[in-house]
């Protein structure tokens, strides 16, 4: 079952073209990584993906949706992990996710069991602005999960963390048994955790592969283009 | 969840009141800036105006003091990166803005309510019916509010952000300004004959800025 679809999808800037003509499309159950350098189109393409950006044409479908028009049943199968962990620094861990749990009106019960598996339970009272960064993300990865979401889209997570951070959070995320959606410019990082993998290179599609391929497939198309 | 649930837009006042209360970086600005205005009209015009140009004044300080304000509370959504966050949660931009306004209106009246008194005495203003003069201040501060709430949603895209809001907000609400006054003046004098007409046109003007707002508020969260 087809849960991602973008056919022919365009995107401007203004006269720059971001994304052009992008066509692939993610199955139940996969975890795919799309890949490329800084500037690539990646984060405008999952910012398009989930709803926070419009496309300039083509077709874009998550679960039968288009997330354009900003559905409130599409966005409660979704979750976003971005670099930025989206959490309000005078709030407790434990107060950010009761404010999120009540948008997505979801059972605040959840929010302990969440907070146990991101390790942070002990510190569930303390404002998030004492947090490190890595606490911050494992944070925002307990706010992405809280809805339990059908796809998780993950843009840079593991941005600014260092390397314990990294392992730490690739840790959590592989456990996990859901569709992702993973951008890197990483390749570890897109082999740890991803079946199948896009490459992106100035707004294009230029390769797709198996994750098992990606290393020399991304270095070919790298040094050639 | 609880059967007794809040509404959503009371979540989002309800959290930014809680980060307002423990942060203190937008409520004790505006009572600060208030009170030192205050002090300042005070010592620059002679008391002997106060009764003539007193509620102008005030108005005028409520006006800055929203100016300076308001906005922050989608700017510091937007400096935060938390806006990101509301805008993939499963709830209506209207109701993300409903919350907005609600956490603006506790703002204005936790500030009115101290800096009126202090005002009216700095003055030694004499209102000949200061229930009222109280109740035409508040409606026409909610009617600022739901202005500057409202087009604070515009500017959030913006570079220059609040600089921009002062220049874009003006020409809006002068209807608002100039009913308020007219209806503030009428309650120090206690003449009060047609006062029902600017009253009447402070709150068209809100509920025509609230649901144009509402309505087109989608618009205005999507890139």
């Amino acid at each position: 079952m087809k849960v991602i679809v973008l056919e022919n999808v365009t995107k401007y800037y203004s006269r720059f073209k971001a994304l052009d003509g992008l066509t692939f499309h993610i199955n139940k159950g996969e975890k795919v990584a799309i890949l490329g350098p800084n500037g690539a189109g990646k984060t405008t393409l999952v910012k398009i993906i989930s709803g926070q950006m419009r496309a300039n044409s083509g077709k874009v479908e998550v679960m039968g949706i288009n997330p354009a028009k900003m559905s409130i049943e599409l966005r409660k199968k979704i979750g976003f992990v971005s670099h930025n962990p989206m959490l309000y620094n005078e709030l407790t861990a434990y107060e950010n996710l009761k404010f999120y749990s009540k948008l997505y009106e979801v059972d605040e019960s959840n929010i302990n069991k969440l907070l146990k598996m991101v390790k942070l339970y002990e510190r569930r009272h303390s404002l998030v602005k004492t947090f490190s960064r890595g606490m911050k993300q494992r944070l925002a990865i307990a706010r992405a999960l809280l809805h339990d979401p059908e796809i998780l889209i993950l843009d840079e997570p593991t941005s600014g963390l260092d390397v314990n951070g990294r392992i730490e959070l690739l840790n959590y995320l592989s456990k996990l048994d859901k569709t992702i959606l993973l951008t890197t410019h990483n390749i570890n990082e897109a082999e740890k955790l991803c079946d199948r993998a896009i490459i992106l290179y100035g707004g294009k599609i230029v390769a797709e592969c198996s994750i098992h391929e990606v290393e020399k497939i991304y270095m070919s198309k790298m040094v050639s283009l | 969840m609880s059967a007794f649930s809040k509404p959503k837009f009371i979540e989002v006042a309800w959290k930014d009141i809680i980060v307002e209360f423990r942060s203190k970086s937008t409520l004790s600005l505006m009572v600060l800036f208030s009170l030192i205005t205050s002090m300042l009209f005070s010592v620059t015009v002679p008391v002997s105006y106060a009764e003539s140009i007193g509620a102008s004044l005030l108005w005028l300080i409520f006006i800055f003091v929203g100016m300076l304000g308001y906005a922050r509370a989608f700017v510091r959504e937007v400096e935060l990166e938390t806006l990101d966050g509301l805008k993939l949660s499963p709830i209506h931009p209207a109701s993300i803005l409903a919350g907005k306004m609600i956490y603006n209106l506790v703002l204005m009246f936790i500030t009115e309510i101290v800096v009126f008194p202090i005002f009216v005495g700095v003055f030694n203003m004499s209102i000949k019916k200061p229930l009222l003069f109280f109740a035409i201040l508040t409606l026409g501060n909610s009617a600022f509010v739901v202005a500057m709430s409202s087009l604070a949603i515009l500017i959030i895209k913006s570079r220059s952000k609040e600089l921009l809001l002062p220049i874009i907000a003006f020409p809006v609400v002068f209807p608002v300004i100039s009913s308020t006054v007219f209806a503030l003046n009428m309650s120090v004098t206690g003449n009060t004959n047609g006062i029902l007409e600017p009253l009447k046109m402070i709150v068209s003007f809100s509920l025509i800025v609230m649901a144009v707002a509402f309505l087109t508020s989608e618009y205005a969260f999507i890139d």
